[in-house]
């Protein structure tokens, strides 16, 4: 039997990157501990902050919720958890009533979004309008746009200071090799543990970030938290490719991922340097903040035949 | 040499499989023979999480969960 390299006990847990075997206490505790080392260090969140959180029932959104629920707690902090409905018969239908029952678990107030009421079409008529139309985009590019900027509104009404999301260091690094494989610079330099734009934007914060995706899930079935463990059916693309690249690096290789991030971590003050001032509008169509004169969410849907439905999310 | 004989069931799909491997195969030549990466899943023996350096025994029960997930 493995032993725990800290207390000895037995051990479920390879930490290949940092040499050591842990066991489920060691792990549970330690994954806290860098949620909460990044909370301080990055100052995401201040005292008596209303903090937002984006769950979709998924093992990274229910962990940041619970992680978020017992920390707050203690800080005389508010918490409010986000679900979107984008409406993926098969998937999301099945997630969002697990985000449901943790939420009322931990006693947290819980709002759903879906995109239907918001857009006048699910995800999935979305995805049948663009092949109609050829619109030549995959389902990602407007779940991803559309489901950002319902976020962003939905935190905003709430009167959120901050909004959660659950990204863990895989899809961080993920996200860093994405925009570097397409020299995108301005979505580039938006990583990072918070980001806070401009008015009319929430701040966002990652608190996993810095928790490899393998650490997550562990922590999810070691403290026998209820998560959908399911894969969207949209998802493919490069997206997968440079995952699958990521992990067999890391396999090969340990500590790759925290060697990307940190190295990302370094460049990211000349890298802001070079994207380039632009000046904050409102959306001539819903009104919503852009630095153009129509927002990407609407520009995607007009070309699908669709305009945005409710200017109001939360009554 | 001597081989071992264990059952592997992989979370989310039906059924289970007979797997014959080395007497002391590890849980990671587990999931290497059978093409997966130890970064994109976790593993059970007998229901409990077991460590992928954990060596495997005649008759283990091996729950293999991807945890890889979303999009
Ligand atoms: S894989 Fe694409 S379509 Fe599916 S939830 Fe993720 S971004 Fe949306
Ligand atoms: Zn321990
Ligand atoms: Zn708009």
């Amino acid at each position: 039997m493995l032993r725990c390299s800290l207390c000895g006990r037995r051990a479920v847990y390879d930490r290949h990157y940092a040499g050591v075997l842990l066991c489920d206490r060691c792990l549970v505790k330690s994954v806290e501990r860098r949620f909460r080392r990044a909370i301080a260090e990055h100052k995401l969140i201040a005292p008596s902050e209303r903090i937002a959180v984006a769950v979709s029932g998924g093992k990274d959104s229910v962990v940041c919720l619970h992680m978020l629920a017992e920390h707050l707690r203690l800080r005389n902090c508010e918490l409010a958890a986000i679900t979107i409905d984008e409406g993926i018969k098969g998937y999301r239908d099945r997630s969002l009533p697990i985000a449901k029952e943790n939420a009322e678990l931990l006693g947290v107030r819980h709002l759903v979004v879906n995109f239907e009421d918001a857009f006048g079409a699910t995800l999935d008529r979305m995805v049948r309008l663009a092949k109609r139309r050829k619109t030549g985009l995959n389902p990602c590019t407007y779940c991803g746009v559309m489901r950002r900027s319902l976020l962003n509104q939905a935190a905003r009404e709430l009167g959120a200071d901050k909004l959660a999301t659950a990204h863990n260091l895989d899809d961080e690094v993920q996200a860093i090799m994405l925009n570097y494989v397409r020299a995108d610079l301005s979505r580039l330099h938006r990583l990072g543990p918070i980001y806070s734009p401009r008015e009319g934007f929430v701040p966002r914060i990652k608190p996993l970030r810095e928790i490899p995706e393998k650490e997550v899930a562990l922590y999810a079935l070691l403290r026998e938290l209820r998560v959908h463990l399911a894969v969207c059916p949209y998802a493919g693309g490069i997206h997968i490719e440079i995952r699958d690249f990521l992990n067999n690096l890391e396999a090969n290789h340990p500590n790759s991922k925290f060697m990307i991030l940190r190295m990302f971590d370094r460049l990211k003050p000349q890298v802001v340097r070079g994207v380039p001032e632009f000046e904050m509008r409102r959306c001539e169509v819903c009104g919503e903040p852009t630095s153009t004169n129509v927002c990407k969410s609407c520009e995607l849907l007009k070309k699908l035949g669709l305009e945005k439905q409710r200017k109001t999310l939360i009554y | 040499m001597a081989r071992i004989t264990v059952t592997v069931r992989v979370f989310g799909q039906r059924g289970t499989r007979r797997l014959r491997l080395q007497a002391r195969a590890r849980v990671t030549d587990l999931l290497r023979s059978l093409g997966y990466n130890p970064e994109v899943v976790a593993t059970r023996r007998d229901g409990k999480i077991v460590a992928e350096g954990e060596r495997l025994a005649n008759g283990d029960l091996v729950e293999i969960i991807p945890i890889v997930t979303g999009g």
